[in-house]
């Protein structure tokens, strides 16, 4: 009756696009999905399935053709050969599915190294497995630490604390130039997808507004009102400049159509009031002379594709970090894992009750005086001991008999370390609120 | 004695501490170490304005004859000024200059505290109080546009240049905060310190009947006005920012510290403090 974890699964590192959308699950009904506990030996199961990853979790009796049997469920989900599925997936048992479980969970694994959306995607995907009852109690604490273990990465390393696209670097970069960026205006110069992107992201991190200035006035129009902002002939783009603070280009001009010298005359109209420019136009749209004056700062696609390759080998550097966070949790995991089963359960039980036996004995003997009779110290140790004995007899008694029955030890084992709090957990004071009845 | 000697130390201990605290905090980028930091500083200011209001109790305006209570006083004026810069700036980066000169002017204001000062009898105390008060305001101003202004070249010269952003300065101010803290000592800063060199001469003109007697610090600070006047007017009628009035504020702070330190205490004068 020993259970075991297993996880089954691929990733874009093991599997091309073409083999992971034909083995996706996205497009599968959850509940079909969860029929995998249905397998022969499964216990609980869950199965995450995003565009980069399909993973299998599932707990299950000791039984060798364990990954072999979800292979073959897989692909008949799937409607695919099994075959593929030999060469392209990954097969984890116990202590190295955990490890796994827990790296996805505070992305790690993922293709860009600390990006948030796969911890939602791991909620959701635990969500359907309690709704459809196929999450007990060791998928129940394995998500719950995985979660805990992504968060305190999350804290404790700096992987994710720098912008790993263009476009939040430069709203980053927006950041340290000017305080509140609330009270500063965008510009858009010409229109482009990059270019498009960028004004979303400046726009969601609260610029006041956004003014797009374009050769054909209908295109910028269009923008304007898709983002809410308003829209200026190219003519008046020396107007615009004077008013707003954070500009973006991406025109096709083959020309550089902001020049230092007129930038210049701008600043002193402006009083000197910095200006951030974000160039991302090939060729340039703005003379990198501009960059000498003070109070503007220019960066063209080149300067910000290398502050997004600084920042994700910084990411790499604190992987390491996060990677002996992963193990130490691993390791605490997989204590509690084994204190499951019957024998330490009791062992634990008996010891607790003597602890609190013992702290009362000397509580009590205190209350004697300075000079205890010893024929009475010896009385009440014997009470002492007895009671606590006699107290966790029958609670002993009954998990050695569910002990016997199949499927039931676990659960039995499990709450009564809840009741009586082996491990010494620490439970918050909202710890069930989201429970259902 | 020894009870205020123990009580002073405390003060100075707790000002070094809070100086050691927050750069550490900054560096480690632990918030709690900035707070515990910050936390040591207000301690250190309730003290050190108990510290002072004991010392009015015990000697009255006996003190204005003492070099040292100048130092003590003045020190207090920093820690204020830069609560109140903390609180308009919404960010509390400036401890990085404030606890450290506090820690200064205060330990050297229990170095002197024999030496008594020759104040001149006629003295007035309204021309008197506003000559020293606004003074050191204003020198507390330039002190936090200093520190701004090094943090702005610092991390200006990284943007301008696209190096790497050192880790830490996620924790710090935009370059619009520093340069914020440059306006606040100028616009501020400058009339203050006008007054206080008109309040200077008008109180000399009566006590000694003659406006300007010459001496280094008189020159001195004749050439941070005509220095201070010119950053008010470039940043206020030519709108002026960023790197420029920086170094002037540096500049403007560097003379004062030469005025303060070398005039005050190394060269005789009616100024001087021995």
């Amino acid at each position: 009756m020993n259970q075991e974890i297993y996880l089954i699964g691929l990733n874009h590192k093991i599997a091309g696009v073409d083999i992971r959308e034909r083995y996706a699950l996205t497009s599968c009904d959850p509940q079909a999905i969860n029929e995998v506990v249905r397998l022969d030996g499964v216990n609980e199961a869950m199965v995450l399935s995003t565009c980069n990853r399909v993973e299998f979790l599932v707990v299950a009796n000791r039984q060798p053709d364990i990954p072999q049997q979800i292979r073959k469920f897989w692909a008949k989900l799937c409607n695919q050969p099994q075959k593929d599925l030999l060469d392209h997936t990954y097969s984890h048992e116990n202590s190295q599915a955990v490890t796994h479980l827990f790296t996805v969970a505070s992305s790690l694994d993922s293709m860009i190294v600390g990006e948030p959306q796969i911890l939602g995607q791991l909620k959701t995907a635990y969500r359907q497995s309690l709704e459809s009852g196929t999450a007990k109690v060791i998928i129940n604490r394995m998500l719950h630490k995985a979660f805990s273990v992504a968060k305190r990465i999350r804290t404790e390393t700096a992987i994710a604390s720098s912008a790993v696209s263009i476009s939040y670097a430069a709203v980053e970069l927006a950041r340290k130039i000017f305080t509140d960026l609330s009270n500063h205006r965008a510009l858009l110069v010409g229109a482009g997808e990059m270019a498009e992107l960028a004004a979303t992201h400046l726009l969601t991190s609260g610029v006041r507004d956004l003014t797009v200035v374009n050769r054909t006035l209908t295109r910028a129009n269009e923008l304007a009102k898709q983002f809410g902002g308003r829209a200026l002939p190219f003519e008046d783009l020396h107007q615009a400049l004077l008013e707003t603070d954070i500009v973006i280009t991406s025109t096709g001009s083959p020309t550089a159509i902001i020049t230092a010298k007129s930038m210049k005359e701008v600043l002193r109209k402006r009083r000197n009031k910095p200006i951030f420019f974000i160039d991302i136009a090939v060729p340039r749209d703005i003379d990198p002379d501009v960059n000498s004056l003070d109070n503007i700062y220019l960066y063209d696609i080149d300067d910000l594709k290398d502050v997004v390759e600084e920042n994700l080998a910084g990411r790499q550097q604190e992987a390491l970090k996060a990677k002996a966070i992963v193990d130490e949790e691993v390791t605490t995991f997989m204590r509690w894992r084994e204190s499951l089963a019957l024998q330490p359960t009791i062992v634990d039980l008996l010891g607790q009750g003597e602890s609190i036996a013992r702290r009362e004995l000397r509580r009590s003997i205190r209350q004697l005086g300075p000079d205890p009779d010893p024929q009475m110290v010896a009385v009440l140790e014997r009470l002492a001991r007895s009671l606590s004995h006699k107290i966790y007899h029958e609670p002993i008694n009954y998990l050695k008999r569910r002990a016997q029955e199949e499927g039931a030890a676990q659960h039995c084992i499990h709450t009564t370390r809840r009741i009586f709090n082996l491990d010494s957990d620490h439970i918050p004071v909202d710890a069930h609120w989201n429970r259902k009845k | 004695m020894t009870a205020s000697r123990l009580f002073e130390l405390l003060i100075a201990l707790l000002y070094l501490a809070g100086s050691i605290t927050y750069p550490l905090g900054l560096l480690l980028r632990q918030s709690i170490l900035k707070r515990l930091a910050i936390g040591m500083s207000v301690a250190a200011f309730a003290l050190h304005s108990a510290d002072l209001v004991l010392r009015f109790i015990e000697l009255g305006t006996a003190n204005l004859y003492h070099g040292q209570f100048y130092l003590n006083f003045l020190a207090w004026i920093f820690v204020l000024i830069f609560f109140v810069l903390w609180w308009r700036l919404k960010h509390d980066f400036l401890s990085m200059i404030s606890a450290p000169l506090a820690l200064i002017l205060f330990s050297s204001s229990l170095a002197i505290r024999t030496q008594v000062l020759a104040v001149p009898k006629y003295f007035s105390a309204l021309w008197f109080s506003l000559h020293v008060g606004a003074i050191f305001v204003s020198l507390a101003l330039l002190a936090m546009a200093f520190g701004a202004g090094l943090a702005y070249l610092y991390f200006e010269r990284k943007i301008k240049t696209k190096a790497k952003l050192p880790g830490f300065s996620q924790d710090l101010p935009s370059l619009e905060t520093f340069d914020r803290a440059n306006d606040w000592a100028t616009r501020i800063g400058f009339p203050l310190y006008t007054i206080s060199l008109l309040a200077g001469f008008l109180w000399a003109s009566f006590t000694w009947k003659q406006a300007i007697s010459w001496d280094p610090k008189e020159l001195i600070s004749i050439v941070i006005w005509f220095i201070f006047a010119l950053l008010f007017h470039q940043r206020l009628a030519l709108g002026w920012r960023g790197r420029k009035p920086a170094k002037t504020a540096i500049v403007l702070f560097v003379l004062s510290l030469i005025s303060l330190v070398g005039v005050n205490f190394l060269l005789p004068t009616h100024h001087s403090f021995r």
